[in-house]
């Protein structure tokens, strides 16, 4: 017998498991391609490849690179999240 | 193993709350917690020549590690690092198992700080449970307040300590202190500070169980010699309450009294009697429990306990192993290919641009001209002299070669150069190369590759 404040209903919803999971893994893989895209390139010599005035310190060249990479990442993530979860089964031929 | 997944997966967490245990394992953690949260808070104060002794200066591009100081071309060092503490990470999970989950995850560590919060402001586990089924009163608030202070503090500091990795912490103290942080440093603090709040206040072992990578992978490195926590079943079942002056062999019962401690304490929320499961963190929190328990029956110690599942099964527990020989191996190498590449690391670097406004120019005396600009770091800490060269076309020779530059300490020195050659030696798109060798120290030299434009013949 254990105790009923543990029973069952320790685990997080699908979804809410979905999106943290997404949010988190593409965070560390952006941490990731950041270092290594930074150590190859120095942001201040990238601003030469936008037109116009782009002047941007390193600071937030650093940081553009980084939320760039998070969120493309999430991007991937969150596509095969769902389309992994939506996936037809494969017993669906045999139902009908 | 695990039960399988059933409709509850769809009821909404609910919060676990961990009852508080001492024991030798609990001594232990919390010593592991103050080393390594100490180490952090303190290593950014600490100097080293007059200057902040860890620091990854991001905005000069440069890190400095104590007497090292290390470049974005040192990046390989970097990488190799990084392997080398994933392979240890495999060498001690099949070894120990998830020793570094329960002891040294940054996840596991802070969650035990802010644990310790609320302890302090909220009291123990049945109190922490009443008061959350309580209404709210002067004393709730009181507590929760007190309890939300501590952990935003705590957590603002961490942030500031974060960032004081990237900046000088000293100067972001002053500055702290005059309220005038300001931009990306203020960001990334409030970044940090909030995600060490949202995961050691409220995600805590979510974070474990459906975040965390590692969790889940962790068993391809585990075999049946690989150290566990496990209940033992042998000399536990059949489980059941009994007065302790009961001969409860006599009365068919195994050691187990199940009292449900090792549940209560388990940060995770599970049951450690139902087997190895992949939530387990291996704190050994139910460990610490069950010894109390044993100890107040005068039952041996060791209910549950650091075992293996060959221990369990009375076969030999096998340390010696090939999967270990395998990850020491490629563990060892590692370590030896770093070592030896830091140690003959030539502290200079040449990177040669060519200009690309012009191809080249034609000078009186029937004379060939190309232009570059030279980047020459010295990454030593010393002020250096070295000589530029090029080779790689007859007779070719910069205007001023032979002429030294001096470049600062960690500086870098952009110079632009003209190299020249006679009209007959360059033709078409020729292969030269130019050199930097320090005065000092003629092993310190570097070659570069260019190129040097001559007219089509």
């Amino acid at each position: 017998m254990i105790s009923e404040e543990y029973r069952g209903a320790k685990q997080w919803s699908r979804d809410k498991q979905a999106v943290f999971t997404v949010v988190w893994i593409s965070f560390l893989v952006a941490a990731i391609g950041t270092m290594v895209f930074f150590a190859l390139f120095d942001p201040v010599d990238l601003t030469g490849i936008f037109d116009g005035d782009l002047d941007i310190g390193r600071d937030a060249g650093y940081a553009a690179g980084f939320f760039f990479f998070w969120v493309l990442c999430a991007l991937c993530s969150a596509v095969t999240a769902y389309l992994v979860r939506t996936a037809p089964k494969r017993d669906a031929k045999h139902r009908d | 193993m695990n039960k399988p997944a059933s409709a509850s997966m769809y009821e909404s967490a609910k919060k676990i709350y961990p009852r508080e245990i001492g024991g030798r394992f609990a001594d232990l953690s919390k010593l592991a917690t103050i080393i390594l949260l100490g180490l952090f808070y303190a290593i950014p104060w600490m100097n080293w020549d007059e200057r902040q002794a860890v620091l990854f200066d991001l905005p000069a591009r440069k890190f400095h590690l104590v007497g090292l100081t290390l470049w974005p071309q040192d990046f390989p060092y970097l990488a190799m690092l990084l392997m080398i503490a994933a392979l240890s990470l495999f060498f001690f999970t099949a070894l120990a198992g998830r020793l570094w989950c329960g002891f040294a995850c940054p996840q596991t560590v802070w969650t035990e700080v802010f644990i310790w919060m609320e302890q302090w402001t909220e009291g123990t586990r049945s109190q922490r449970m009443k008061l959350d089924k309580a209404p709210w009163s002067w004393n709730k608030f009181r507590r929760k307040f007190s309890k939300q202070f501590l952990w935003i503090t705590f957590s603002m500091w961490t942030g500031f300590t974060f960032v004081g990795y990237f900046t000088p912490i000293r100067e972001l103290g002053a500055e702290f202190l005059a309220l005038s942080v300001g931009g990306w440093t203020l960001f990334w603090g409030l970044f940090y500070g909030f995600a060490t709040y949202g995961n050691a206040g409220y995600m805590r072992e979510q974070v474990c169980k459906y975040m965390c990578p590692y969790a889940r992978f962790q068993s391809a490195m585990f075999d049946k010699d690989t150290l566990i926590i496990s209940y033992d079943e042998e000399r536990g079942e059949p489980r059941g309450g009994r007065k302790r002056s009961t001969d409860h062999k006599a009365a068919g019962l195994g050691d187990c009294i199940d009292c449900q401690l090792c549940v209560q304490v388990c940060p995770t929320g599970i049951d450690i009697r139902e087997g190895l499961q992949y939530e387990c963190i291996a704190c050994a929190a139910c460990i610490d429990a069950c010894d109390s328990i044993m100890d107040k029956m005068k039952y041996p110690r060791g209910l549950v306990r650091y075992t293996t599942e060959h221990a369990l099964q009375h076969e030999g527990t096998h340390v010696l192993r090939p999967r270990m020989f395998v990850y020491a191996a490629i563990l060892l190498a590692l370590i030896a290919g770093l070592t030896t590449s830091m140690a003959t690391r030539t502290p200079v670097i040449l990177d040669v641009i060519r200009d690309r406004n012009t191809l080249y120019r034609e000078l009186p005396g029937d004379l060939i001209e190309n232009s570059y600009t030279l980047k020459v770091i010295n990454q030593s800490n010393s002020d250096r002299t070295f000589v530029l060269g090029v080779t790689g076309v007859e007779d070719i020779a910069l205007d001023g070669a032979g002429d030294t530059v001096t470049v600062e300490g960690g500086g870098v020195l952009s110079l632009p150069v003209r190299a020249r050659a006679h009209r007959d030696d360059s033709y078409g798109i020729m292969k030269i190369q130019f050199t930097v060798t320090a005065v000092d120290d003629e092993s310190v030299a570097l070659a570069e590759d260019s190129r040097f434009l001559g007219p089509t013949p």
